[in-house]
């Protein structure tokens, strides 16, 4: 996508931006309950993820903002006005599909120009928008074709265009990138994110793939099970998971198991290691220490850790190179966790059953509910 | 098996698209073998006399020019041509509303609304216009009303209105069928992606529902076309005769006449039937929109507000009523007395069924076999055709699909003289002719209705995924298992229509049955129903066994369409 | 040449099967192609089997038209033992083209003549076995509704109540329809004939393809008068529908026909038929009310119900004419084409000018107008006009050549069409002008 231009089109729908409220929102079908409760605010302009695994409610709750879905409970607003009672073509809620639903029978032209048609806009007006948002896209010169004479990232950017070019309110992506090949993907998703930027679109990007995610939204809804597990920055997801979900979920996590000691000061693990803990721990139930594989170091077995961190001691099961670092299997008591270590060329890797302890920074560790 | 090792050593030749595998060959010829001589021979034999010169014997064009000077032909052929397009617009009326609402919306018997649109087809030629001759006809029984209610008269069967009205209601289900298979077969997101632009209700049917549907209902409305144009007993029964199927077949079997031009005017109707189904594959040319594999969407069912519900059932009320009239009327006509100049009959009896179970059971089931016999042949020849003709590159793979498609334009009539005058020489071991064996009728029915099934296999064949049957053969897969494993499967929804139609319209087929009867032990009940309805007091039992008809290809229908729907959610459920 | 010699050797073999077939009782199926209905083959069927066990007859139903081609189609290997049939003509047509075998009948009671029509056709191929008039068949109830009079006669059917209300079947597809007409053109003449057949075309509602057509359309209503074989209107009877029927006084009786096929399957079978429709047994099934045809035996009409015609005596038949089988041969191809392209394909324009000149009529009974008469006169007259002579339509060479093939075929019988429809659209355009014009000026 070429963004050194610069339209009309581009003003109109910075213009437009609204926000989106979704208040106490339930959905079910028969006796499937797909969306409980939900609550959420995105702000005018913001690009935001629904997150999460088939099956989690997050394409329902998109359909649901576009009106292709009806809740049984709950209201849906866009830019303070509700929207429950719409119909989908009532609601300037621009949406691209996740096989982008281009019209074969129609030239690209055509199918950009459908929504302004249906909005009885002049002729002449139309073709200067059509192309506009052609331009915007990149495909002015391919405006002649057919959907089928076109390549799935010009299938993409075509249905984009066609969405765009009605000027929404907000763009919902469904699953924009699932089409595309791994090379494509990355492309894609940063012009994605440069035009939304230039846009200044309020934009919901639903993705099961939390890098696609983490990589160009600025905040993001987790959900699982029909539930908003939480909402926030891809950083504070990351760094501040509100529960084991997210915590597996975005990035790897390593969790072990273990009780709180009778004094309610220490964390006693299962192979026998107590790690002080700080206050807010004590509202667990049953907490569970959770820290990221590069928030722990390799350490020489007979050594004493420094201040602030414990030393557990382990075998080396496995490991995985990634490039940049070496990723470590190590088996600690009964569990196994990982450790990412950095990659310096020239050095050999760990083998597999050598002894090594791992040294857990106390201030980068979390504790979770099991 | 054979062909396999056959094709092993030439493994790289047949990867060239432009050739065939040997199996593919050995179809082909079986095809074109079954077609050659139950169709071309025959019909050839018969039609070679419009090019002979009446007296002399000689090759010639100079009937074709008797022809071209005759006023009366040349009206013919508009009144025919006008009176096809005027039925598949009516048809088309009738049958939009109905494959949409059911298709489209969550719909309180769906599938018995779909059955019922689709028995007007199961109508035996001479029983549907006698019925609606009595409901709408001159002193039928809404004429009568009207003329003692507000003294007005409305013609609604005469001339060619009458015709166009009859055929429109007999021959919807064409479209209908086809139509509601395209629209299944449609990606929920490219409505969605409509009505996200701002685009619903009639709109969104003409701009997007109705384009993408396109190859279904060309494939449907060329079919009622074919069939209008063709068909001769409604025009004769309406006493109609400046059409040009009847011309042909009152030229063709008065006696006495050497006169060629019923001949000629069979081989007009052939040329512009084929000619029509050109015109038809050129409409949907580069339009085999495999839409339902990508998105994986699916069909969206919505849901209607109720005043709107209300609306759409009184629509289907309305067309139901209309098009089930013939059997409304047949229905009645069975259970009369007497019905004579009256709105309805005088009184009611069940004995004409009685007498038509205890004098002619071998009529039904000689039905129901022959019509399965040809509704199967119908669906291995279509299946077999549809996918040489779509997804193989052999040359000339068109005529195979033009060549099956022709025998929609062979008359009846032509094609019983042509079996008799072709094989009734032909002995089989027994001494018995080829002709008075029984199974020459389910061929008869099976080449005449070899066109209905091709139509809905090519379609199912249009809407499958090329890359479904790459990954079979990635996976090792040959081609012929394939096709049994893939594409058959995948298949199954247009498969069974292709199936019902030809099973339902060969049920009631007449014209090259007559020609073909030879024992009453062995005839069909079409003909039987024609026998009764040649006599005042075998009215009642016609109409008893018409609706015997009826009911045994409508509950047929019915089946297969449970089954068909069955295998729907099977794989609905998949995603 | 081909139906000389298949001729010969079929009636060598009949000769030859039928001296050695009444050795024993003949078993096995009997074949019949027949145009008669179930209603009338079924009660025959179950007698026939009944008086000779060990005989089944099968019966093909077909209308007499496709019966006669059939039979021709499938000589080369005939499995039909007999053709039953009412025209006449169509018989004719198969002893032509000799695919009737000859035999002499033993069945006794049978004259040679009732009144004064021939029983037994003088080739000795095919035998009357029932006997059938023409006339005019309605509907009781629609008469009523629509005031129609009870017609006596033809005549009758031109008369303006009857216009639209009046139903016929093409000669051309209805042997016995063709028989109508041939008798209206011997009883009135070729040219008045023609005009009296024309002046009730203007009164037709419909032209059926079918002779079962017309008694259907009366029967249920849709017409209210059908041009008919009486034997409809007696089944109609039979069956309770509100009909009544007239014979007209020129009229004819003619006899339906049972033949034996050459070369048949079953010759002794096709006898054994043949001796039980003659037989007093055979006759008396005649009068079943679904049948309801003349018997040629005079015995059995004493069983036959009250008010049924019985021609060995009811005087009005004495007075109708005889059948000129020969003269109606000569011409039917002429004849049924005529009617075709002068009144079915032409019916509305006939319609449109009879109508304008039955208002003529109203209006001038009303007040006398000699110039507006004169020009109905022209008018009917132009419309009456024929474009052949009684003797061009029989022995012109190259009208028969044109219509039965030949040396002599100069001019193709399409042509003969197009000449004769542009003859009749002429005259009728130009009757069209003058019917207004007298219409102007009686207003």
């Amino acid at each position: 996508m070429s963004l050194n231009v610069h339209n009309q089109l581009m003003d109109d729908i910075r213009h437009n931006a609204a926000g989106i409220v979704i208040r106490d929102v339930n959905l079910s079908y028969g006796q499937t309950h797909v969306l409980k409760g939900i609550n959420l605010t995105i702000e005018p302009g913001e690009f935001f993820a629904f997150l999460g695994p088939s099956g989690c409610g997050k394409t329902t709750l998109l359909r649901l903002i576009a009106g292709f879905n009806i809740a049984q409970t709950g209201t849906v607003s866009v830019g303070g006005a509700d929207v429950s009672g719409l119909p989908p073509w009532k609601r300037d809620v621009g949406m691209v599909f996740q096989s982008y639903a281009l019209w074969p029978h129609m030239s690209v032209a055509q199918n950009v120009a459908f929504g302004l048609e249906e909005r009885r806009i002049a002729r002449d007006e139309i073709i200067s928008r059509v192309d506009q948002a052609l331009e915007l896209v990149g495909l002015r010169h391919l405006k002649d074709r057919k959907p089928s004479q076109l390549s799935g990232g010009q299938q993409q950017r075509v249905a984009l265009a066609r969405t765009i070019a009605i000027r929404p309110k907000v763009l919902l992506l469904d699953e924009p990138l699932s089409n595309l090949d791994a090379k494509m993907r990355v492309q894609v998703r940063r012009e994605l994110r440069e035009l939304q930027q230039e846009l200044g679109i309020t934009t919901i990007f639903v993705t099961h793939d939390q890098e696609e995610a983490n990589t160009i939204c600025d905040r993001i809804a987790v959900m699982h099970d029909g539930i908003v597990q939480q909402v926030g920055s891809p950083m504070d997801l990351y760094d501040r998971p509100a529960n084991l979900f997210v915590a597996n979920f975005l990035g790897t996590a390593n969790i072990l198991p273990g009780t709180l000691s009778s004094d309610r000061k220490l964390f006693r693990l299962a192979g026998g290691s107590d790690i002080p803990v700080a206050a807010d721990v004590l509202a667990l139930d049953k907490p569970q220490l959770v820290f990221r594989p590069q928030n722990a170091a390799l350490a020489d077995e007979r050594g004493q850790a420094a201040e602030g961190r414990t030393r557990l001691a382990g075998e080396v099961t496995n490991s995985e190179f990634l490039g940049s670092s070496v990723r470590y299997g190590i088996r600690i008591g009964g569990t196994d966790v990982l450790v990412d270590v950095a990659h310096q060329s020239g050095v050999e890797p760990l083998r597999p059953g050598s002894r090594v302890a791992v040294d857990l920074d106390h201030a980068r560790a979390l504790y979770l509910n099991a | 098996m054979s062909t396999h090792s056959l094709a092993a050593p030439q493994s790289s030749a047949s990867s060239k698209p432009s050739l065939a595998t040997p199996g593919q060959w050995l179809t082909i010829a079986g095809i074109v073998g079954f077609l050659g001589l139950f169709l071309i021979v025959p019909v050839g034999m018969v039609i070679l006399v419009a090019f002979k010169d009446p007296n002399t014997g000689a090759f010639t064009l100079v009937n074709f020019a008797d022809f071209l000077k005759n006023p009366l032909f040349l009206r013919a052929f508009w009144n025919s041509f006008y009176v096809s397009i005027m039925s598949v617009v009516w048809a088309s009326v009738l049958a939009l509303p109905l494959a949409y609402l059911t298709t489209r919306f969550d719909f309180r018997g769906s599938g018995v609304i779909q059955t019922l649109g689709i028995i007007p087809l199961i109508m035996p030629p001479f029983a549907g216009a006698v019925a609606m001759q009595l409901l709408f006809g001159r002193n039928g029984t809404i004429n009568l009303l009207l003329g003692d209610w507000f003294g007005v008269n409305i013609p609604f069967m005469e001339g060619l209105n009458g015709v166009i009205f009859v055929q429109s209601v007999h021959y919807f289900p064409f479209i209908l069928i086809n139509l509601t298979a395209s629209l299944r077969n449609i990606d929920r997101a490219m409505e969605e992606a409509a009505q996200n632009l701002g685009c619903s209700g009639f709109r969104l049917f003409r701009r997007i529902v109705f384009p993408l549907a396109m190859p279904g209902y060309v494939a449907g409305a060329s079919l009622v076309f074919i069939k209008v144009f063709d068909d001769l007993a409604t025009p004769l029964l309406l006493n109609v005769k400046d059409m040009l199927a009847p011309q042909a077949y009152l030229r063709i079997t008065s006696i006495g006449l050497k006169d060629p031009t019923g001949y000629v005017i069979s081989v007009v109707l052939i040329v512009f039937s084929v000619l029509s189904l050109w015109v038809a594959s050129l409409a949907t040319r580069g339009r085999d929109y495999a839409t339902v594999q990508r998105g994986g969407g699916g069909l969206s069912k919505r849901e209607m507000k109720p005043r709107h519900m209300i609306a759409a059932y009184g629509v289907i009320a309305l067309i139901l009523f209309l098009v089930l009239s013939p059997h409304i009327g047949l229905f009645l006509l069975s259970i009369s007395t007497i019905w004579s100049y009256s709105p309805l009959p005088d009184a009611y009896t069940v004995q004409h069924y009685s007498r038509v179970v205890m004098e002619s059971g071998q009529f039904i089931t000689n039905t129901l076999l022959y019509a399965s016999l040809a509704g199967l042949i119908d669906v291995v020849l279509g299946t077999a055709i549809a996918y040489l003709v779509i997804r193989t590159k052999i040359a000339g793979r068109q005529w195979l699909d033009y060549l099956a498609s022709a025998a929609i334009a062979v008359p009846g009539v032509v094609l019983g003289i042509g079996y008799l005058r072709a094989y009734y020489g032909v002995s089989l071991p027994s001494g018995q002719s080829v002709t008075s064996f029984w199974l020459i009728i389910v061929i008869a029915l099976a080449v005449r209705r070899l066109p209905y099934a091709l139509r809905a296999c090519m379609a199912a064949m249009q809407q499958i995924s090329v890359s479904l049957e790459e990954a079979a053969e990635n996976l090792g897969a040959t081609k012929a298992r394939t096709i049994r494993r893939i594409v058959v499967p995948l298949m199954t929804g247009g498969i069974a229509a292709g199936f019902v139609t030809s099973f339902a319209t060969a049920a009631v087929e007449l014209s090259a049955t007559m020609m073909l009867v030879q024992n009453t032990s062995d005839a069909p009940l079409a003909y039987g129903l024609y026998v009764f309805m040649q006599s005042p007091a075998g009215r009642g039992a016609g109409a008893a066994l018409g609706i015997i008809a009826v009911l045994i290809v409508g509950i047929s229908t019915y089946l297969s369409n449970v089954i068909a729907e069955r295998d729907r959610a099977a794989k609905a459920g998949q995603t | 040449m081909l139906n000389r010699r298949t001729f010969t050797y079929a009636f060598a073999l009949a000769a030859a099967v039928s001296t050695s077939a009444f050795a024993q009782a003949p078993t096995g199926k009997v074949t019949v192609v027949t145009s008669f209905s179930k209603d009338v083959t079924d009660p025959i069927k179950k007698a026939f089997e009944k008086a000779n066990p060990g005989l089944v007859l099968e019966v093909q139903n077909r209308n007499t038209n496709a019966g006669v081609k059939f039979v021709e189609e499938t000589r080369s290997n005939n499995q039909s033992d007999l053709f039953w049939a009412s025209a006449p003509d169509a018989f004719g047509v198969l002893v032509s083209k000799g695919l009737l075998a000859a035999y002499q009948p033993k069945a006794k009671g049978i004259p040679e003549r009732i009144g004064r029509f021939r029983v037994n056709d003088v080739s000795g191929k095919y035998f009357g076995f029932a006997l059938s008039g023409y006339g005019i068949m309605w509907n009781d109830r629609y008469a009523k509704a629509n005031k129609l009079p009870d017609p006596k006669e033809w005549s009758d059917l031109a008369k303006p109540v009857f216009h639209n209300h009046v139903s016929i079947a093409s000669p051309g597809r209805s042997g016995t329809t063709h028989l109508t007409i041939e008798a209206i053109l011997q009883g009135e003449g070729w040219e008045k004939g023609w005009g009296t057949i024309k002046a009730m075309a203007g009164n037709f509602n419909q032209i059926a393809e079918r002779s079962f057509g017309v008694p259907d359309a009366v029967n249920s209503g849709q017409v209210g008068v059908g041009i008919v074989i009486d034997f409809f209107a007696y089944s109609a009877q039979g069956a309770g529908f509100p009909v009544k029927f007239v014979y007209p006084s020129i009229s004819t009786l003619v006899p339906a026909n049972v033949g034996i096929i050459s070369n048949a399957p079953n010759r002794a079978g096709a006898e054994a038929f043949v001796e039980f429709l003659l037989s007093p047994a055979g006759q008396e099934v005649l009068l079943e009310p679904t049948i309801r045809r003349l018997p040629v035996n005079s015995a059995v009409y004493a069983k036959a119900p009250a008010g049924f015609p019985n021609p060995f005596k009811d005087q009005r038949f004495n007075s109708m004419q005889d059948f000129d089988t020969v003269k109606s041969n000569e011409r039917t191809e002429v004849v049924d084409t005529l009617f075709d392209q002068l009144i079915s394909f032409q019916l509305e324009d006939i319609k449109a000018i009879t109508r304008t000149l039955h208002e003529v009529d109203a209006a001038i009974a009303k007040k006398a107008n000699p110039a507006a008469a004169k020009l109905a006169g022209e008018a009917r007259a132009l419309v009456a006009a024929m474009p052949i002579s009684e003797p061009e339509a029989s022995v012109d060479p190259a009208i028969k050549a044109a219509f039965r093939g030949g040396k002599d075929a100069k001019t193709r019988q399409a042509e003969f069409e197009q000449k004769w429809a542009a003859f009749a659209k002429e005259n009728y355009a130009k009757a069209k002008t003058k019917a207004e014009e007298a219409l102007k000026l009686t207003r």
